[in-house]
């Protein structure tokens, strides 16, 4: 035993070895799957589906994990009016409201203030757009499948014509972009339209404290505004560090 | 006004519980004094011939020791069927409480002390690792526990820092049969199951312990009520645990033992399906005591803990681990007896505290800590007896070097009353943690270390007596502490180049005294029954940053009043039979505590947040079959207290349990 305890033991412990190394963890390079960083509440990351095949098609060793365009959101100017009515409409802004965080949950929520500001930049091109767990679409609508890998999926896409798919819908309590009050129950959201279909592939829930991610594997089809469809799946939606919003999102374009 | 009356109505209550239970107390000791038979038998019911270290670190009866100390028996934690130190602690020591943060990581309450002050050690040794400031209580279970020694009031003079609240010493059992096999199953609600399983054995020169727990209960969710004044809990967390614990001694001369020791420990804690956290302790140590001469002892020792911290993702079945705290350490210490009595122990640690954090500034930290001390335990006459310590211990991060001094008297004018004072220095070096912690909080805050924190300091002074007189004890202590430089994260701010971003930096905070007093009543009697009352005031005057601004800290107050309650009865019904029935309580009085309006705006002042008290009880139902089977029928929350809403400080308890538990020994 002295002689195990003393070979064993060591200034920096001991069984390391059985502990994965997150600098050896593999980040996407292969055409099909892309990995991206959305935790930042601040930002939408704007990907497209052709562009993304063209350059991975061109070039397969193409590292995807750099393949979208990142535009800030819009924060009202400093100083600038706050309105303590729900404005009429869909203005752009951001939308402050009180949730029961730390009580029943954010399922209760009440309308604080609003904040107008610029309306959301966004590229020329895009599929997609990505800020956390919400997703929009550029003229596009979603639909969940039954699959569960697109091996399952029928080939073709005769078969999506009776299929129902979602639309955008415009939200102004989902999109949480300023926390800075966080602690009074106060979250800013920003008021866009957003998928909620496709949204579904990763939600969070509160209660309780800190938030449940429920991860949802499905096969999601994408309708593009040009008719055409992209089978999408969230593979993973962590980073070795243990960071929430770090998507590894499995894709096939076109079908 | 009518928060303040409600609690004063749950002291008086509660005060008035104690005494109710005293004058009971005193009319069964004087109908049975007759039957009381020796002070033997006295002594083994209240545990005074069980042999103490924690007070002074030499080896002491219970009933001698000057230092006032509370043991917790084997027997008293087999009554309570706890299954970790948290469990145990919370049914049987008023005055101490465990509340959560919003994740229900755990936080001691130690009579106004929080878990970093109040120093936690497994046959003498440190704990590695800490969570919310605490030690992993779940790492500390209860299987094949001797006895628990608690010593209050600041102890840093013999234990160094984090002492200042006191000292809480788990001493495991060592085998002390030929052979014996211990196995025990428990069966509860919500998933809940025990497994312990111990093993001694002795062969000549050697003997061997081993003992095994594996625990596992679900989570399970909750209802709040609607409106709720403060953060509520709505999902209960459970976990798996399993603890191994080997001990093997080697007694090679009669005046020479030698010892190795090696633990592990693992929890899994699924707050997230997906990604369940995973806590692991490594430990081992040696240890040699040197019977030099008749007057002389030397004790010698090496200790290796290791606490990591990983999360698991069932998807791709990777772990990775994000906290690493590794504590070697080298013991030595040498008393010497004296002719009159007299004792004098010197002794020397040094620690080597390794940290690696991924919430840490540069990852990984080393600190060394040097110490030496030295005591004289003077028996003045067979009245008297004064025991004086001093420490100094040095600290490599910071240079930080600080001497802490002790000095109890304990007299005795008569045999059956002990009267005790002693004055003591806390302290408490910061952590790596409070240095150099930076950690954004889900985006609402960033906790910030401070390299520039001065060490806690707790100028601590208690006074007890102890009476005792046939089959019952009654024991008062008042203490009264002057805390100084209170380490704890400060208000929320922003730096003028990120007004956007809000940073809780560690401070130190202003001066506060508390003041804590505990009365005591046990009895036992021959015909089996054996009592213990217990009942502790705590009060913290306003505590206030160097600013002068309330404080708002992140943990529960302590509830000012409290009370625990235990009685037994014990009888062998026939020789191959024996009974036992058990009442375990507890009873305490809410609490107010003054939470910021609103925290981004700290002149909107504070508002008064009152959490409601609560009583627990426990009935259990023991039955022994020819001293080797055992069946136990137990119901836990007997009164089914459901609270209406989870507070921080709410009990976890969703209504009675009933709870089942086999075992045998072999």
């Amino acid at each position: 035993m002295a002689w195990a305890i003393l070979s064993l033991s060591s200034c920096t412990g001991i069984l390391s070895g059985i502990y994965d190394d997150p600098e050896q963890e593999t980040r996407i390079t292969r055409a099909g799957q892309l990995y991206l960083d959305a935790s930042d509440w601040t930002q939408w990351h704007y990907i497209d589906f052709k562009d993304l095949v063209d350059k991975t098609e061109a070039d397969p060793a193409f590292d995807s994990s750099s393949l979208w365009e990142t535009f800030p959101i819009p924060m009202p100017d400093r100083g600038s009016a706050v309105e303590n009515t729900e404005p009429a409409g869909t203005p752009s802004g951001i939308y402050t409201y009180w949730y029961d965080v730390f009580g029943v949950g954010i399922e209760k929520r009440e309308f604080n203030s609003f904040s107008p500001t610029e309306k959301q930049a966004e590229p020329s091109k895009w599929s997609i757009a990505i800020h956390r767990n919400n997703v929009r679409t550029n003229g596009g609508s979603a639909w969940r499948s039954p699959y569960r890998s697109f091996d399952e999926m029928p080939s073709g896409t005769d078969w999506l014509d009776n299929v129902i798919f979602s639309e955008d819908e415009w939200n102004q309590t989902d999109v949480w972009t300023v926390q800075d009050r966080m602690l009074l129950g106060l979250a800013g959201n920003q008021g866009i339209k957003i998928n909620n279909l496709l949204g579904q592939w990763l939600t969070m829930k509160i209660p309780p404290m800190p938030p449940v991610f429920t991860h949802d594997k499905s096969v999601y089809v994408l309708r593009l505004s040009d008719g055409s469809y992209a089978a999408l799946q969230l593979a993973d939606y962590v980073n070795s560090a243990g960071t929430k919003c770090h998507l590894t999102i499995n894709y096939r374009y076109p079908l | 006004m009518i928060n303040r009356t409600i609690i004063i109505s749950d002291s008086e209550n509660i005060f008035k519980l104690f005494l109710s239970f005293c004058c009971l107390f005193c009319a069964l000791s004087s109908s049975s004094q007759n039957e009381m038979e020796t002070d033997s038998l006295y002594n083994f019911l209240m545990n005074l011939d069980e042999v103490v270290v924690t007070g002074t670190r030499v080896p002491r009866l219970l009933k001698d020791t000057p230092i006032q100390t509370r043991v917790i028996s084997a027997k008293e934690i087999e009554r309570s069927d706890a299954t970790d130190i948290q469990d145990l602690l919370s049914q049987i020591m008023p005055g101490v409480e465990f509340s959560y943060a919003m994740n229900q990581q755990t936080h001691m309450n130690f009579g106004g002390f929080g878990g970093q002050s109040v120093l936690f050690l497994i046959d003498g040794e440190r704990l590695a690792g800490e969570t919310m400031d605490d030690v992993d209580f779940s790492r500390i279970d209860m299987n094949n526990v001797e006895r628990i020694e608690v010593v209050r009031g600041a102890s840093s003079a013999l234990y160094g820092s984090s002492a200042g609240g006191g000292v809480i010493n788990i001493i495991t059992k060592r085998a002390s049969k030929k052979w014996r096999a211990d196995l025990q199953f428990r069966n509860g609600r919500h998933g809940n199951r025990r497994y312990m399983v111990c093993l001694d054995n002795k062969f000549r020169r050697f003997s061997n312990s081993l003992s095994a727990t594996a625990y596992r209960n679900d989570s399970y969710d909750v209802k709040n009520g609607p409106e709720p004044v403060a953060r509520v809990i709505s999902t209960i967390y459970g976990h798996r645990m399993i603890s191994v614990r080997e001990k093997l001694m080697y007694t090679p001369v009669e005046n020479l033992k030698l010892s190795g020791r090696v633990a592990f420990y693992m929890k899994e804690l699924p707050r997230d399906i997906d990604m369940p956290e995973r806590y692991r302790s490594y430990s081992g140590g040696l240890k040699g005591e040197w019977l030099i001469s008749g007057d002389d002892r030397l004790e010698i020792s090496y200790a290796f803990d290791q606490y990591d911290k990983s999360q698991y993702r069932r998807s791709s079945g990777a772990e990775y681990r994000n906290y690493s705290n590794v504590q070697n350490s080298i013991r030595a210490f040498w008393t010497h007896s004296f002719s009159s009595g007299d004792i004098l122990s010197a002794g020397a640690d040094y620690m080597r505290d390794w940290l690696s954090n991924s919430k840490l500034i540069d990852e990984n930290k080393i600190q060394n800590n040097l110490d030496a001390f030295l005591q004289y335990d003077w028996r003045v006459n067979e009245r008297w007896e004064i025991v004086g310590a001093a420490r100094y211990d040095w600290f490599s991060e910071g240079r930080l070097s600080r001497v802490t001094p002790k000095i109890s008297a304990c007299y005795s004018p008569v045999r059956s009353l002990r009267l005790r004072v002693a004055y003591g220095l806390g302290f408490r070096a910061p952590t790596l943690k409070e240095k150099y912690y930076e950690f954004d909080m889900a985006g609402i805050w960033i906790v910030k270390g401070n390299p520039d924190l001065k060490p806690e300091q707790c100028n601590n002074v208690d006074l007890s007596a102890e009476y005792t007189r046939r089959n019952y004890n009654f024991t008062a202590s008042v203490s009264y502490n002057n805390v100084r430089n209170r380490i704890a994260t400060g208000l929320p701010h922003a730096e003028p180049s990120e007004p956007n971003q809000l940073y809780l930096d560690y401070i130190n905070l202003d001066s506060y005294e508390s003041v804590g007093a505990e009365l005591s009543a046990q009895a036992a009697w021959n015909c089996g029954i054996s009592a213990r009352l217990s009942y502790a005031w705590t009060y913290e005057k306003n505590i206030r940053d160097k600013e002068g601004n309330t404080f708002n800290s992140q943990y529960m107050p302590p509830r000012p009043y409290s009370l625990t309650a235990n009685i037994n009865w014990n009888k062998f019904i026939s020789k191959n039979y024996s009974l036992n029935l058990g009442v375990n309580g507890r009873v305490l009085s809410g609490v107010v505590n003054s939470e910021y309006k609103d925290y981004y705006d700290i002149s909107a002042g504070v508002t008064d947040v009152r959490y409601p008290p609560y009583t627990l009880w426990k009935f259990s139902v023991t039955q022994t079959f020819f001293e080797r089977f055992k069946i136990s029928a137990t119901l836990d929350n007997l009164f089914n207290y459901r609270p209406k809403y989870y507070y921080m400080n709410t009990p976890l308890t969703d209504g009675i349990s009933f709870i089942v538990s086999v075992g045998i020994t072999i």
